[in-house]
């Protein structure tokens, strides 16, 4: 990435930070919010996702663990809500570790099964354990912010969002995601070359968790109110992984593109189609897979790269010929 | 160390852990699960032909479930004939969508990773759900015939709705007629020989596309005719086959992967344990128990419980 396009970067961050100075109406600051949050969990899912190569349709577990950990630990163990929130954080690296460890010895479909047999296990526990999570009933979750509440949602989502745009450009960067990289193209080869594919693919993968648990704390935080079937359901972590291969799994801005799209276009379907409004993430994914199977960024790139190599062979042309 | 163990009066009385088992409940749920897991294993048996035999990924399995019990409510409640046939009829129409959904999304996509088909397939899967949810509404609703209120008598203890047992029996011979048709059939062989080298098939004069797009649009067929067989049984809503995608893929690992058999055996063992757990737990821990042994299962014997080693 170039210092222009981190320049760039920079200048939207501090504009998307503007914003509620001009836009005072709740709800298009919460809409703006739900972009921003699943711009970071799309970002956060590409870790693993895109620059690892391992598609985790599990990632609800990481997201309802950071909202199950606020609204209990605040609530039942009455720790300060933001301490309460960082334990989510510490629940959800558990949670990574344990489906890591197991997951990613397994390869192609299993992994991908795997992963949602975990989050479905979690999602069934804080459903069959009423005296402990609330059950189907719920459980009340405290409020992280107070005051201009929407406000103060809006800005922490572009914080995180900022955080998690930051962490991929770093890693991108480093050694680290070139052996995430190469793990994706072909893990075994990784292996013969020495990159040690278990411990690098669960590295991403405590990143990734690390975010997404801070993604389900403000989400939580900002209903006050969670149930199983919402925070934890599969249609999350779905929504997650449509995000960003939507945008372009494997690159920096393929998720916040497709949060941006995904969102927008969800939030219009949901005044048409009422609740079957996931009829949209069905052909987006149909989509997606037939026409854009790299995503919106990346057949972007792709098209952009195509142009500069034939502008410079017909440079080039015109050289030798002379005119 | 033992708990003292003592039979009396068929009633199984454990001392020192305080459980009592009752022999018959326990029976009782031994036949409901083999009745429920007969379904299973046809559902399975559909998925291992797509994803063990075929290799495709297929997320949609329950949405097409869920199609074929929604193809028999709505013949049902228009014509009025007994579900028992229109189940035939779903099965035709599944195996028809699955034939064209084969040419028409899945092939395109051919060789790219498993990735492109999970995600297709389960956007194929939210597409049906949702179209399903916008014409139907999410309702529950359940069919009501002569024969619901019918139960068979076993002795004084057993007894079983007679409906589950018209389901079972057509499942197990539908289930005899698709293994029959993968060991003995041309067609059948050609999907096995697919599945043994994928390369090495084409060469001896086999049509992949053709015997792919057969193989899938059976594995379909299968789901939908097991979606026609529950509805007698079973609420219909349009997320109702979600669990049984799930369930599906814990059937054919079980089942060791390229084994209908495999898969046959595990549905059945499948509905076995789904209801003693339901009958020891309750019933809301079932579908967390198959996670948990489908987990075990893929840590610990990948090949599955029934299936052979492989290279």
């Amino acid at each position: 990435m170039k210092r222009s396009h981190l320049l760039a970067a920079l200048v939207v961050f501090i504009l998307s930070l503007l914003v509620p100075a001009v836009v005072q109406t709740d709800y298009v600051l919460q809409i703006l919010f739900r972009i921003y949050l699943f711009a970071a969990l799309g970002l956060a899912w590409n870790l693993v996702g895109g620059y690892a190569g391992q598609l985790s349709l599990g990632h609800s577990a990481y997201f309802g663990a950071g909202a199950y950990s606020l609204a209990l630990f605040s609530g039942r163990l009455g720790v300060s809500p933001w301490i309460a929130a960082l334990m989510g954080v510490a629940v959800a690296l558990a949670c990574a570790l344990l489906i890591g460890g197991v997951s990613f010895r397994l390869r192609g479909p299993y992994f991908v099964l795997a992963t949602i047999a975990f989050a479905e296990v979690l999602r069934l526990i804080a459903k069959n354990l009423p005296e402990v999570t609330g059950g189907d009933v719920g459980v009340q979750v405290p409020a992280l912010f107070h005051g201009n509440v929407n406000r103060a949602f809006y800005w922490a989502a572009v914080g995180l969002t900022a955080v998690a745009f930051a962490t991929t450009v770093a890693i991108s960067r480093a050694r680290f995601g070139y052996y995430l990289m190469a793990i994706r193209e072909d893990e075994d080869t990784a292996l013969s070359v020495g990159i040690g594919a278990a411990k690098n693919k669960l590295a991403a993968l405590l990143i990734s968790a690390v975010l997404t648990a801070l993604a389900g704390a403000l989400y939580g935080s900002l209903f006050l109110y969670i149930v199983p079937d919402q925070v934890l359901a599969l249609d999350v972590s779905n929504e997650i992984a449509i995000v960003a291969m939507l945008g372009g799994a494997g690159t920096i801005l393929g998720p916040v593109v497709g949060s941006v799209v995904l969102e927008s276009a969800a939030e219009l379907f949901k005044n048409f189609f009422k609740e079957a409004h996931l009829l949209i993430y069905g052909v987006l994914l149909v989509v997606v897979v037939l026409f854009l199977p790299e995503g919106i960024i990346g057949t972007l790139g792709a098209l952009l790269r195509r142009r500069a190599l034939l502008g410079g062979i017909k440079a080039s042309a015109r050289g030798v010929t002379g005119d | 160390m033992f708990p003292h163990l003592r039979i009396t009066n068929y009633q199984l009385q454990v001392h020192g852990a305080g459980v009592r088992l009752d022999l018959y409940a326990a029976l009782q749920a031994v036949i409901n699960g083999l009745l429920t897991g007969a379904l299973y294993a046809l559902i399975g048996m559909g998925l291992a032909l797509i994803f063990g035999v075929m290799r495709i990924v297929n997320f949609a399995h329950g949405a097409f479930m869920m199609l074929g019990m929604y193809a028999t409510y709505v013949l049902f409640t228009r014509t009025g004939v007994s579900p028992y046939v229109l189940f035939m009829v779903a099965g035709i129409l599944l195996f028809a969508a699955g034939y064209v959904i084969y040419f028409g999304l899945l092939r395109p996509i051919h060789g790219q990773s498993d990735f492109m088909q999970i995600l297709l397939t389960l956007g194929i899967g939210l597409i049906a759900t949702d179209g399903v949810l916008l014409v139907f509404g999410a309702d529950y609703h359940q069919i009501n015939f002569p024969l619901l209120g019918k139960n068979l008598h076993f002795g004084q203890h057993l007894n079983v709705n007679a409906p589950w047992v018209v389901s079972f029996v057509i499942a197990v011979v539908l289930a005899l007629t698709l293994y029959l048709f993968v060991m003995r059939t041309m067609t059948g062989r050609a999907a096995r020989a697919i599945a043994q080298n994928r390369y090495a098939a084409p060469l001896m004069g086999i049509n992949v596309f053709r015997v792919q797009a057969i193989s899938f649009a059976l594995g379909v067929a299968a789901a939908g005719v097991a979606g026609g067989l529950l509805l007698p049984v079973f609420y219909i809503y349009p997320q109702v086959g979600d669990q049984f995608t799930l369930k599906a893929f814990v059937i054919v690992v079980l089942g060791g992967m390229e084994s209908i058999v495999g898969a046959a055996l595990a549905g059945l063992v499948l509905g076995v344990v789904e209801s003693l757990t339901s009958l020891y737990w309750g019933n809301e821990w079932a579908l967390a128990v198959d996670f948990v042994i489908f987990l075990l299962v893929l840590s610990l014997k990948p090949s599955g419980i029934f299936g052979r080693q492989r290279a």
